[in-house]
């Protein structure tokens, strides 16, 4: 970056502005541990800050890459090319939480727990819940769209961003969107930044949809002796018309994972697990909780557990939750892909894999969100091999062309970024890569956000 | 910066970002740079030779208080303090360390006399210089704005320290001994008076190790591993010498050193090691000891509904946290004070001390410090106990800037009140 641009960036941020190589290192990471430097880190603190950030942007023609927590699993927030990260840090307040038309409006920066434990006070929800909740900003999970394991039921981000303020590429600020469930005054900008991963607008509010927490809750491990039952109680739990808060299953390789490192209880001959969760009026629980048990142990569940109370249920969590832990001590680097299949397609996804994993030689470990077909398929890539790599490589490959085949998605909820660009118009075909470049092109002319992201040919680094 | 051991204890790090909910520092710098995993790239540009400049690597590692709630939160269970601390000395090694702090960690802080000469010169130079300030915890003096840190209070320095105080003969032999700590000896001696006193009460006899060096913390936190060596090598001689049953250590931080520290100090191999495990393996906290010993038993009923709720526990991170001792701490309380014991809000929370970080960046430490005394007052609580001799000084300061009617103590202090029978004497200042 040219020193006029930084001196006028300095001249604008003051000390918000950092070129030390320190503090360029601790933003040149994300979770997908690559790393790119970039030239500079700015902290604004408000929408005018940033359009004044964009401004500049175009005058000297650096990058400016939007970084919320740095916790994305596909590169949204690396700085390829260099440029500006603008850090949402210090854009970290809630504005409103208005209880009567429910909804809250928020700065990019507010983590997404803190929303979520202040909303609760008032007897209110915000239902999103990526695993990264805890550290995850809202500005970063609306840009790429978070989900999270309630999506069976409630849905992911997009469904509850009613409205948003951004600045585009060109540095001017744009409102979409209004705060009432209803609304269809022209198209649907909000959807269209919702998901864009910091390429069309940099997001500086939004207005947040709540909706009544949850009465009381209820947790179900059944336990099954192979994937295809597992995967047909998922489809019995559907037809019985009952709609779970989460439905999480396990497979052979991740119950084995867990099972090498932490001490777990399973009767003889476990090799698939589900997880599932319902919430609401508590009559309702238990009936619905009926249905569910009854639903698994037709699809010849070996135990099904059960548990209402806190600790019960936390319980019931513990295998879940020991996976990405287990995950880690079997191998420090792996490839977690986020593919999404039909509900219906779920038992052959598994086949899939497991015949995948023999053909090339690789580990590979699957659990996910079975509610909405979301599976977290993890390729272990235990030792720095590089015939290793290149099978994990092409394993990945295979897995997503077998996605898009089944009538899935290649990422449910990680997003494109820099890792699944290659892959794009496998998915969404050259036109609708084109229209896609078309739009980029009337929100950013100048292709200040954060480029060499989502595109194809634009992707700076092949994974 | 050359250390294969750190590359491969940096290396677990996956950057997932769990460290910054817990970080005790983020809150204030809302940046990347003050959490455990940015300060892991950091000394990993430091490692491959990417950052040279090692001045700039050592002040962004000194900006922590190495309270270790990220290593506690992390699901990789990454070393962050350990690796914290082994920047630091590598890069004091590299490019030095200020020289106040070597002579202070190498040469005062190993020798009694030393620590002697130092504290009858504050006493007297506080009492010319500085302004009185009568806190619920006694005597402070302000530091006036521009020195020590804008506000900054200090106890009363004592004319005696507890170990001198001491007769010739006293608390010389027995099979369970005392390691005072520094703090406790010469800034707060009615602390070490309270916990021998009350380690007494079980009826054997408790002898308290008289020419002991610093714990050797404080040198290890900033890196000056050749002071900590010394402190450490003294002390592990003079302890196995003793062959004492068990060593009781009323503050946390200095029970972190002897328990965990010194073994990563003392490496496998060393001729020192057998030492060091074996006094490890006999450190014991001082509520644990309590619990052990009998002494609890000796207490008369605590007086059922009086000032309910008034008493909380503050968690020190190295003696709740890293070491797992919170409740032996609350058992003790519980048992001592009855009802008047309640958690306290954000117990759990760093006290913003942090050692040298406190001298590092006073204004930080003591906005950290304050929100957490702040808090725990909001909640109602009018006594804060527990047990660490830093967190002891840092709330005593925090109290006299937000709100002199708070008293912090140390739990000893609310044992000897009780076992006194008395309930009403103040404990000692």
């Amino acid at each position: 970056m040219e020193s006029a641009a930084l001196a006028d960036l300095g001249e604008l941020l003051g000390d918000r502005l950092q070129t030390s190589l320190e503090t360029r290192t601790c933003y040149s990471f994300d979770a997908t541990r690559k790393k790119f430097l970039p030239d500079a880190v700015a902290f604004p603190v408000d929408a005018e800050e940033v359009q004044r950030i964009v401004q500049l942007a175009n005058r000297h023609r650096f990058p400016v890459v939007p970084r919320g927590a740095g916790s994305g699993f596909s590169g949204g927030s690396l700085p390829v090319r260099g440029g500006v990260v603008l850090s949402t840090e210090r854009m970290d307040r809630i504005l409103a939480i208005d209880g009567e038309n429910l909804y809250a409006v928020v700065e990019p920066g507010v983590v997404t727990e803190t929303l979520k434990e202040e909303v609760r006070k008032i007897g209110l929800f915000y239902p999103p819940d990526p695993a990264s909740l805890k550290f995850s900003t809202l500005g970063g999970n609306i840009a790429e769209c978070a989900g999270g394991m309630c999506a069976v039921k409630y849905g992911v981000t997009r469904d509850y961003v009613l409205a948003l303020e951004a600045v585009l590429g060109t540095g001017e600020l744009v409102r979409t969107g209004v705060a009432t469930m209803k609304g269809v005054v022209g198209y649907d900008l909000t959807r269209m930044l919702v998901g864009s991963e910091g390429t069309l607008g940099v997001i500086t509010r939004a207005t947040l949809r709540l909706v009544p927490h949850p009465e009381s809750f209820t947790t179900l491990l059944a336990l099954f002796s192979g994937n295809r039952q597992a995967a047909e109680a998922v489809n019995a739990i559907v037809a019985a018309r009952v709609t779970p808060s989460a439905m999480e299953l396990m497979d052979r390789t991740a119950i084995d994972c867990v099972r090498s490192m932490i001490p777990v209880e399973l009767p003889e001959g476990t090799r698939s697990a589900l997880l599932i969760e319902v919430d609401g009026a508590e009559a309702a629980v238990g009936r619905e909780a009926d249905l569910l048990a009854e639903a698994c142990r037709s699809r010849g569940a070996l135990e099904v557990r059960r548990a209402s109370d806190e600790r019960g249920r936390d319980e019931l969590w513990k295998l879940r939750r020991s996976i990405s832990p287990a995950l880690r001590r079997v191998a420090p680097v792996k490839m977690n892909e986020d593919i999404v299949v039909p509900r219906s397609r779920l038992a052959d996804m598994f086949d899939f894999l497991s015949g995948l994993a023999a053909r090339k030689k690789v580990t590979i470990v699957n659990f996910g969100h079975a509610g909405d077909g979301n599976i977290h398929v993890n390729i272990m890539i235990p030792g720095t091999d590089a015939d290793e790599y290149r099978r994990a490589e092409e394993a990945v490959e295979e897995v997503f062309r077998a996605a898009v085949e089944m009538g899935g998605t290649i990422s449910g909820e990680h997003g494109v970024g820099i890792v699944k660009a290659p892959f794009m118009e496998m998915e969404v075909g050259p036109m609708g890569v084109s229209v896609m470049k078309r739009l980029k092109e009337c929100f950013d002319p100048n292709g200040i956000l954060n480029p060499g992201k989502i595109f194809p040919e634009e992707s700076a680094v092949r994974r | 910066m050359k250390d294969d051991e750190l590359r491969e204890m940096a290396g677990l790090c996956v950057k997932c970002g769990t460290c910054r909910t817990v970080c005790t520092l983020y809150p204030q710098r809302k940046a990347e740079v003050a959490v455990a995993r940015g300060k892991v790239a950091i000394i990993e540009g430091a490692l491959s030779g990417e950052n040279t400049d090692m001045e700039s690597v050592q002040e962004a590692l000194s900006d922590c208080l190495l309270c270790g709630r990220c290593e506690r939160a992390c699901p990789n269970q990454v070393l962050f303090e350990e690796i914290v601390m082994k920047g630091r000395a590598d890069l004091a090694e590299e490019v030095g360390i200020p020289a106040w702090k070597r002579i202070l960690f190498g040469k005062v802080m190993p020798s009694d006399p030393a620590m002697r000469v130092l504290r009858k010169a504050g006493a007297a130079a506080e009492r010319v210089l500085l302004k009185k300030v009568p806190t619920g915890s006694g005597l402070h003096y302000r530091f006036p704005e521009g020195f020590g840190g804008g506000g900054r209070t200090v106890p009363r320095l004592p004319a005696k320290g507890f170990i001198e105080s001491l007769g010739k003969d006293e608390a010389v032999s027995g099979d369970v001994m005392l390691f005072v700590g520094c703090v406790f000896d010469h800034l707060y001696p009615g602390v070490g008076r309270a916990a021998y006193e009350t380690m007494t009460a079980s009826g054997s006899p408790v002898a308290v190790f008289r020419d002991a060096a610093c714990c050797g913390l404080p040198a290890m936190v900033s890196g000056d591993r050749r002071s900590a060596m010394e402190n450490v090598e003294s002390n592990l001689r003079r302890l196995r010498e003793a062959a004492p049953r068990e060593i009781v250590f009323p503050c946390g931080s200095c029970l972190l050193m002897f328990k965990r520290n010194v073994l990563s100090l003392v490496k496998e191999g060393s001729p020192l090691r057998g030492d060091a495990v074996f006094v490890a393996e006999r450190s014991t906290d001082y509520a644990s000891f309590l619990l052990s010993s009998g002494v609890l038993d000796r207490l008369p009923d605590p007086p059922a509904g009086e000032r309910a709720g008034e008493i909380g526990y503050h968690d020190p991170c190295h003696l709740s946290g890293t070491l797992g001792k919170g409740p032996q701490a609350r058992e003790v309380l519980s048992r001592t004070v009855g009802s008047a014991f309640a958690e306290m809000a954000g117990a759990d929370l760093c006290c913003g001390y942090g050692g040298t970080f406190n001298v590092r960046d006073y204004p930080t430490s003591a906005r950290i410090g304050e929100n957490k005394v702040s808090a725990a007052a909001r909640g109602g609580t009018k006594v804060i106990s527990t047990a660490c001799s830093g967190c002891v000084l840092q709330m005593r300061d925090m109290a006299a800037r937000t709100d002199p009617s708070i008293r912090v103590v140390h739990i000893a202090e609310l044992v000897r009140q009780a076992l006194s029978g008395a309930g009403k004497s103040s404990p000692e200042r």
